[in-house]
């Protein structure tokens, strides 16, 4: 198989249309669940997608050091290729490597203002101008409206679209009634998409709870392979 | 003899650039009354730290060379070698880590654990020498030991516990709580001579309690006995937690984390206390050799008195009064008048001069002990050699040489200098397995080849101040390589008919990319049509031809080079004939399989305060580098990337300029790149240029 079909051929496709088409210029995903479930593995994937296409991405983590998100980008690449039979898989994962910048930040010891600055000497002054970033493992108890809407803005100025992992703690009482994760209840507007893992009896199922101004919780027809963490259809 | 080999200990200092190992060292010959001042490393006094005694290490104020000098510790015996930081001089560390059996890990703790502190690491992995670790410069702004600690767990994956903690820090650091005595520690006196011992500061009985227990709770998994107490609550004996430790840092399970100040004169004496009582002695370690006279078969050598001598040179200096050969003595002893064989030279020699070397003063003595570190006067030998007596043949297990990336064309300006430029070559290369020097046919030129630009400029500036030998040197070179992409078929017969018996081989087969290694041979050939006398005589020929390639002479790398098919005659056919057959089949191909050009990638790792991020970004982003993390906490931040060497000559400079000299860089070779398509046309277009000289000349 050549990169194009793995390409067409990615679950992400199947996830960018039940959200419309995926995330836009300045647009936030979100993606929800108890902390082990696989919100990583879904952030890398979607990364990883594009990637694929030639597309840039920064990947800012906030819990662990930059060798274990490493890590899960070397076993989803490889479960992609072990299924998918990938030709000439060590020249794309060269080009892959040379698209993706991973930025790590101390949760305690650095503000909103410093991490948009590093973006930007990232972005602007690094020459790296990425269409994706995902923010993995950032404490959603000190999200403010103030600085969500300062890296909206900021994504829509240069044009690229973010993706957040969100871990709720405790069971049924983390969400409200649309299935929105508490934690983001004071600036919900500023989000475009949510979505919630849940672990069911032999898979973990998706389902989106916001697509930009409907809330229904929709059955996704997407699940986790539990062993993996691929994507998969249902 | 007077040495007892369980107080000896053999340790070395391995830090990142500038957390203070010579600094360190300097501190430690002090209180160990080798010195009776302390001088600094950039000797604002002129002088300099003792352990850099040369003058360029002093100037500079790096080390270059790894020193290696004795110390007497309360009734310990301690062989110290301080190593340099830069990994241009990374042999100098690699050969001391040959020979230690532990080390202090210095951590700064402003800096923490650094991009190069986990190189250091994974060399002491790599030769599992047990350690204890040291966070320095608890003085500084913005230090803290508890971040470094933690770092220590999560980059490194050390089990690092602190076994003490600091009383004050950054300017108000006094002294330390040690949690095994749960005392106050403090440096009294001018020089932080006097250890004042004294009660706990009440606001720090919390948390002096608070890290006890979790030491005692870490080291109560390596004794049964301090596990007992410890769940009864009863009292636990300093003894029994200091040999928990001192076991658990043996198995490497266990990292003690010590604090202090070297620059402050704080924390030494108690870091040498623990040297002592936690660091393995030689006996404690094992080492083994090859049996040569029995297939190579591995023994473990005994540090005893009574067996038969087993030491290894490890390195060889230059000295006033001939080679001098550093020599760590690993089973028997050594002693003067004795006669031992060079195992790989198989050469007997006698124990001429005996010396204990103190950085670059030397006491003579008559007898080495096992487990100790001396030095020889005027034995021919090389570095890595295995020095045996009693009849034994035994070597030891060679170190790992990585192989150089740079080289520069050297050219003495006159006479004289030529003469002296050829000694000190002779010299250094002997000395540095990763500087080497040939002469390039093709331009007549002297070449020398080393680690990185450092490494090379101070070679240079040496034979200029040690050999009066003026050279001009040319630009840097980088060691590029080629390679091919695609397969590609040949088929070729050399044929020579010139009176008298001719030349005839015909060779068939294909070339291909091979990534495992850089060059195979495989005989697939069925049916004897190359008899199989002439098989090696292909090999052989395409080894002559993968030596330098046709786009810009320099070697190529992983090829696979098959045959299949040819054919001799009964008369004509020869060695050679079959030689050049397979070097015109290479040629024939080589062309055809899309030859490319490769470059040294580096790993680089700069760091330095945040606000200077975007200036470091820029500065990779210029160089083709690709940016591959960064990591921050509040002021401090680490960008680590891939960048082609070939861009990055001079970049210390730039850096220096971008960023008020606040930022500092660490590079080490990563692995050979394709070079992007408008370089390698220039380079081949260059190449072309060069050889059209020459060929009018």
């Amino acid at each position: 198989m050549v990169k194009q079909e793995l390409i067409q051929r990615s679950p992400v496709r199947i996830f960018e249309k039940s959200i419309h088409g995926g995330l836009g210029a300045g647009e936030v995903g979100i993606i929800s669940s108890q902390s082990g479930i696989g919100k990583t593995s879904v952030l890398v994937q979607i990364a990883l997608d594009k990637l694929l296409q030639t597309k840039k991405v920064i990947h800012v983590s906030f819990t662990q050091h930059t060798d274990y998100v490493l890590a899960w980008y070397e076993d989803i690449f490889d479960e992609f290729i072990k299924k998918k039979n990938l030709e000439n898989a060590r020249d794309v994962k060269n080009e892959l490597i040379k698209n993706r910048v991973l930025m790590n930040f101390n949760q305690d010891g650095v503000t909103g203002d410093q991490i948009l600055r590093s973006l930007r000497a990232m972005i602007v002054d690094g020459g790296f101008k990425a269409e994706a970033l995902i923010i993995d493992g950032f404490d959603f108890t000190k999200m403010s409206r103030e600085r969500l809407a300062a890296i909206k803005g900021f994504a829509k100025e240069q044009g690229f679209s973010v993706w957040y992992s969100c871990t709720v703690t405790g069971e049924s009482a983390a969400y409200d009634k649309k299935s929105i994760p508490l934690v983001i209840g004071d600036f919900v507007d500023l989000v475009d998409v949510v979505i919630v893992l849940e672990p069911k009896q032999d898979h973990i199922a998706l389902t989106v709870s916001k697509d930009r101004d409907t809330y229904n919780p929709e059955h996704l027809a997407l699940k986790l392979d539990p062993k993996t963490l691929l994507i998969l259809e249902e | 003899m007077g040495i007892d080999i369980t107080k000896m200990r053999n340790i070395g200092i391995s830090a990142h650039i500038d957390s203070g190992k010579t600094t360190l060292s300097e501190r430690i010959l002090f209180y160990c009354d080798k010195i009776h001042a302390i001088h600094e490393v950039r000797g604002k006094d002129g002088v300099g730290a003792t352990m850099d005694h040369m003058e360029l290490e002093r100037e500079r104020g790096i080390t270059i060379q790894s020193a290696a000098t004795q110390v007497e510790w309360k009734d310990y015996t301690i062989n110290l070698i301080d190593t340099p930081g830069h990994v241009d001089f990374t042999i100098e560390v690699e050969r001391s880590l040959r020979v230690l059996d532990g080390a202090i890990l210095v951590l700064c703790a402003v800096g923490g654990v650094q991009s190069q502190s986990i190189t250091v690491d994974r060399q002491l992995k790599r030769y599992h020498v047990p350690r204890i670790a040291f966070v320095n410069k608890c003085d500084r702004t913005g230090a803290n030991p508890f971040k470094v600690r933690l770092q220590l767990r999560e980059k490194l994956g050390l089990n690092a516990v602190m076994i003490q903690i600091p009383i004050g820090l950054e300017d108000k650091l006094e002294g330390l709580v040690d949690l095994i005595t749960m005392k106050a520690v403090y440096f009294d006196g001018d020089s932080g001579t006097d250890l004042r011992y004294a009660e706990i500061p009440p606001h720090l009985k919390a948390d002096a309690e608070k890290y006890r227990e979790e030491m005692i709770d870490a080291v109560s998994l390596f004794s049964d006995d301090l596990a007992e107490k410890f769940l009864g609550g009863e009292d636990i004996p300093e003894e029994l937690i200091h040999a928990a430790i001192r076991k658990g840092t043996l198995l490497e399970q266990f990292v003690p984390v010590m604090i202090g100040s070297a620059y402050k004169n704080k924390g030494i004496q108690t870091l040498l206390d623990a040297v002592g009582s936690y660091l393995p002695n030689p006996t404690e370690v094992k080492n083994y050799a090859l049996d040569l006279d029995h297939g190579e078969e591995r023994k473990e050598l005994i540090s005893e008195e009574k067996s038969p001598t087993v030491a290894l040179g490890f390195k060889l200096e230059d000295g006033q009064y001939g080679q001098l050969t550093y020599v760590r003595i690993y089973q028997g002893s050594l002693k003067k008048g004795e006669e031992l064989i060079n195992t790989r030279a198989r050469k007997k020699f006698k124990v001429g001069r005996l010396v204990r070397m103190h950085s670059n003063d030397m006491e003579d003595i008559t007898e080495g002990a096992p487990g100790d570190i001396v030095a020889l006067f005027g034995v021919e030998c090389a570095s890595g050699d295995t020095f045996c007596g009693g009849g034994l043949n035994y070597a030891m297990t060679s170190m790992f040489v990585p192989e150089p990336v740079i080289s520069l064309a050297i050219n003495p300006t006159d006479k004289k200098s030529a003469d002296q430029m050829a000694k000190a070559l002779n010299r250094f290369t002997k000395e540095d397995p990763t500087f080497r020097t040939f002469v390039d046919q093709e331009s007549n030129q002297t070449i020398v080849q080393g680690m990185g630009e450092l490494h090379l400029e101070v070679y240079i500036e040496r034979m200029r101040r040690e050999y009066k030998c003026e050279v001009e040197t040319g630009m840097p070179q980088v060691a590029y390589r080629e390679a091919i992409q695609t397969r590609s078929d040949f088929n070729y017969t050399h044929k020579k008919q010139t009176g008298g018996s001719g030349q005839y081989g015909r060779v068939a087969g294909y070339m291909e990319p091979y990534s495992d290694g850089d060059y195979e041979f495989v005989d697939n050939i069925k049916g004897g049509s190359i008899p199989n006398e002439f098989i090696p005589s292909c090999d052989k020929g395409f080894k002559e031809a993968v030596k330098r390639g046709s786009l810009i002479g320099f070697p190529i790398v992983n090829i696979r080079c098959v045959i299949n098919d040819g054919a001799s005659h009964p008369v004509d056919s020869s060695d050679i004939a079959f030689q050049l057959a397979a070097i015109g089949a290479f040629r024939e191909a080589y062309n055809k399989a899309k030859p490319c050009i490769l470059e040294p990638i580096m790993k680089v790792a700069v760091e330095g305060p945040t606000e200077f991020q975007g200036n470091i970004y820029a500065s990779i982003n210029q160089r083709r580098g690709i940016i591959s993390a960064s990591t921050e906490d509040g002021t401090f931040s680490r960008v680590e990337a891939e960048v082609p060497l070939s861009e990055m000559f001079g970049y210390s400079t730039v850096l220096r300029s971008l960023t008020q000299g606040k930022a500092e860089f660490t590079m080490e070779f990563e692995k050979y790149g394709k070079v992007p398509s408008s370089i390698s046309e220039a380079l081949v277009k260059e190449y072309e240029e060069k050889r059209r000289k020459e060929q009018g000349r």
